[in-house]
């Protein structure tokens, strides 16, 4: 089995949440991920919960553990000069170096891209960031909540009465984490290619302003007509057939619209309507009252009936629809159990959990599937990554009474 | 890499600058929706030749928008910004809509009739003369043209395919035609994300989702690149959306499977911190978000806000106290943002460090000067839409500068480039293909 990124290492100088995603998609692929960590506490994220059975560890972060499989950590003071010395040798052989610190971090303790391709000149270095590393706001600070309010569709999320929502828990920084790594495979291919290495700067801010998620369309849509479209309710933005209804057994999402309506018309067993004045064209049921007279037939049906139900016959008939489920029942739910998406990882300090899979699947010829190694104990590999690096012996014991790893 | 020359959009060789990434590779795309093409607008974006497949007589659903040739009625029903050019759906509409316009760039067009055996011919020596071929359809909508990895790789050994439909091509739901808002229904997302106190009906429904199926198909293209050039053979990746997406809700996956913990209803709050909220500024529809993650970060916002004295307060006083006093807090910061101006407010609070950010609508974002500053938009003249600002790239390479290189493309702009350079049909053969409706420019007449 071959994984595309064997043989290639990365210098992984991120924590918290988007460029350890990032990192992790990498050493999924199958690169080897050296994460180097602050001594003492590492990775910050190891601090924020959930933790296992509630107990505040910082080898029990639920957040940590998930992010960080595929991954070899190396305890280590970047800011000292040993330290500096050790990341200059760590890049020699490395060909990608990953980085989220504020733009100003990395150059002032002598690690920027300038010094670096000076060693390696074929190193793609990413540096994700708020802002980016130029303009105004490069100094701002943020978190997913302010930096999705500016970049992401939160003025067009909610309901018109109400606030607007941003998305739940950290999902703009994982999207951030993601475009990292795809900005990180593209420089590889450059530098590959052409021996030419790559400085790549990945804003939060443009990222999420970049997004699919309602918002790049939206920027191009806005000089189209000259509209700020307004918060509308789930799936309501093409009217008729489209929210969230009651079931027997929970809530329901459809989307129709005076375009697909005809399949919604069929699996509630109402097709007569379509040949009713009123119902017969797309133009007749663009009227906007159309959507609140076809709910009176609609939830009805709605409310005799389960979730799997409903879904089975948007499956059968064509219907767009999905149950408004927990997490719960999405770890329950068919579908992934039976493509075998969850994993069972074992860990010393949680024992065997299930965490979400891969994102991709790769057909190798033989079946094989890969697997996942669990995230490191705090600088667990530091001796190891030393070794390759040639030192050893008496001047690890000197780096740990130094403080530097 | 292939040796195939680089062309321009008329099909003359360019000899290649050796700048983009992806130059030099040719993908042909069946992609809907949004995932599909955001996923495939990521690889034309950085060089690679991405030629849509579409066709004619056929109309991909929710793609170069909701029909072929809408109401008036229905076009302006929507109030949803993305729609059509001045709201007129014109001469042809698939051209002039903003969802298609935005992901379309720097990418080819084809029209065939693969539901013929002469367009089944032209698939397979556009395959023959392919490196990629990306798709998310559901299985059963591509199985009915023969479109599988079996018959693909075995015309093209070196092809790489990635499909991405929502659930994957094998499994029970490899059928079920989802949106990204009903799968993200389905993975848990609209209940989590909804507000505290209202029926959950009432919460968002976003597309998150297909930005990370997106993000993950291209991703997977440029693995299977790399796994080509080892092995010499080609590959096939699934990138479900859905498998996409469950990883950004992680966390909490992990919470259940850890504590057996289930969330719904978060609204804007966060597990512990306090304040984290949206506030309404002054005016109509202005709002600010503001967090503060440290007795620092308070104190000063306390201190900007006029009422130094809260941050002593025994209720907000630390961390925990705030986290659990925030709907009393929310109110305090309530009413002094009520009288404050967003965009002001969120610059005196970043200047003293505090993470603040108001939640920039559209025409905020065309007006922001950091966003002018860093050449976010590029402005770009579509033949059929006019001249407009385009939102480019979250990320910067900094020594591969980039550029639209070509607007949003046209439905079959480039079909006698790809008839007759790519496929190698000769001009009595591509009339043929005219002459039985395979190509052309427009969508048949009863095409709905």
């Amino acid at each position: 089995m071959f994984m595309p990124l064997d043989g290639v290492r990365i210098i992984d100088l991120t924590h918290y949440t988007a460029g350890p995603y990032g990192t992790r998609i990498l050493g999924d692929y199958g690169a080897d991920v050296i994460k180097i960590e602050r001594p003492g506490g590492g990775d910050p994220a190891r601090r924020i919960g959930p933790f296992y059975h509630d107990e505040p560890d910082l080898e029990k972060s639920g957040l940590f553990l998930f992010l960080n499989t595929n991954k070899r950590s190396i305890t280590l003071d970047f800011k000292t000069e040993k330290g500096k010395q050790i990341i200059k040798e760590l890049v020699k052989d490395a060909d990608i170096l990953i980085e989220n610190f504020p733009p100003d971090v990395m150059p002032s303790a002598g690690l920027g891209y300038e010094e670096l391709s000076q060693i390696n000149p074929r190193l793609v270095m990413t540096s994700i960031s708020n802002f980016g590393k130029t303009g105004p706001y490069k100094d701002w600070v943020g978190l997913d909540l302010t930096l999705y309010a500016m970049g992401g569709n939160m003025w067009g999320s909610g309901d018109p009465e109400l606030e607007p929502l941003k998305t739940a828990g950290r999902m703009a920084s994982f999207h951030v984490g993601y475009a990292a790594a795809l900005a990180s495979a593209l420089g590889l291919t450059n530098a590959e290619l052409r021996g030419q290495g790559e400085n790549i700067d990945v804003s939060y801010f443009e990222v999420t302003l970049q997004s699919i998620d309602g918002r790049m369309q939206k920027l191009l849509g806005y000089q189209y007509n000259n509209q700020v479209p307004m918060r509308v309710s789930p799936g309501a933005s093409l009217g008729l057939g489209s929210g969230i209804y009651p079931c027997l057994d929970g809530m329901f999402m459809t989307t129709a619209g005076a375009a697909q309506f005809p399949n919604m018309a069929r699996m509630v067993g109402a097709e007569d309507i379509l040949t009713e004045p009123g119902w017969d064209t797309v133009a007749a049921r663009s009227r906007p009252e159309a959507a609140e007279e076809w709910e009176a037939t609609l939830i009805p049906w709605m409310l005799e009936r389960t979730t799997k139900e409903v879904q089975r016959a948007c499956m059968e008939y064509g219907v767009l629809g999905g149950p408004v489920n927990t997490i719960e029942n999405l770890m329950n739910d068919e579908d992934f159990d039976a493509r075998g998406f969850w994993q069972t990882i074992d860990h010393p300090a949680t024992g065997p959990l299930t965490y979400p899979g891969f994102n991709s699947r790769i057909h190798f010829e033989d079946g094989e599937r890969p697997a996942r190694r669990r995230a490191p104990l705090l600088g667990e590999h530091t001796v190891e990554i030393l070794k390759e690096i040639g030192i050893e012996g008496e001047e690890v014991s000197l780096l740990r009474s130094e403080g530097v790893i | 890499m292939t040796t195939t020359d680089r062309r321009d959009m008329t099909g003359t060789p360019v000899p290649g600058t050796g700048k983009l990434p992806l130059e030099g590779l040719r993908i042909l795309d069946i992609t809907v929706v949004w995932a599909g093409p955001y996923g495939t607008m990521h690889l034309a974006d950085w060089g690679a030749e991405v030629i849509r497949i579409e066709s004619i007589k056929h109309f991909a659903t929710s793609t170069r928008g909701q029909m072929a040739r809408p109401p008036l009625e229905f076009v302006r029903l929507r109030n949803t910004g993305m729609g059509y050019v001045d709201d007129e759906p014109g001469e042809r509409p698939w051209n002039r809509q903003a969802i298609f316009n935005t992901h379309s760039r720097n990418k080819l067009s084809v029209t065939m009739d693969l539901s013929s055996p002469e367009g089944q011919e032209a698939l397979e020596r556009l395959v023959a003369q392919a490196d990629g071929f990306l798709e998310n359809n559901v299985a059963i909508s591509m199985e009915r043209f023969g479109i599988t990895w079996e018959r693909l790789s075995a015309i093209n050994p070196r092809l790489i395919m990635v499909r991405m439909p929502a659930f994957g091509i094998e499994g029970p739901y490899k059928n079920y035609r989802t949106w990204g808002n009903h799968m993200e229904a389905l993975a848990g997302h609209p209940l989590l994300r909804s507000y505290p106190d209202e029926d959950p009906s009432r919460g968002p429904s976003g597309v998150p989702s297909d930005a990370a199926g997106g993000v993950g198909g291209a991703l997977a293209f440029i693995m299977g690149l790399r796994h080509r050039n080892k092995t010499g053979k080609g590959i096939l990746i699934e990138a479900p959306t859905a498998e996409n997406f469950v990883p950004f809700l992680g966390d909490f996956v992990m919470d259940y499977s850890m504590n057996g913990r289930v969330y719904t209803q978060l609204g804007n709050g966060h597990p512990f911190l306090a304040p984290h909220n949206v506030y309404k500024c002054a005016g109509d529809e202005r709002w600010i978000t503001i967090a503060c993650r440290s007795d620092d970060e308070f104190r000063t916002l306390c201190q900007i806000m006029g009422e130094p004295g809260l941050a002593d307060d025994s209720r907000f006083a630390d961390s925990l106290s705030r986290y659990q006093n925030r709907r009393a807090l929310d109110e305090a910061i309530s009413r002094w943002t009520a009288e404050q101006d967003a965009r002001e407010t969120m610059n005196r609070l970043q200047a003293a460090g505090v993470p603040a950010g108001m939640v920039l609508d559209e025409s905020d974002v065309h007006a922001d000067p950091h966003v002018a500053e860093r050449n976010f938009f590029q402005e770009v003249t579509h033949p059929e839409a006019g001249t407009h600002k385009n939102p480019t790239t979250g990320f910067k390479l900094q020594n591969t500068p980039y550029e639209i290189r070509r607007h949003a493309v046209l439905l079959g702009q480039d079909n006698e480039y790809v008839y007759k350079n790519v496929m190698g049909y000769s001009d009595e053969e591509y009339q043929k293909f005219i002459d039985m409706g395979h190509v052309g420019m427009d969508y048949d007449p009863d095409v709905q």
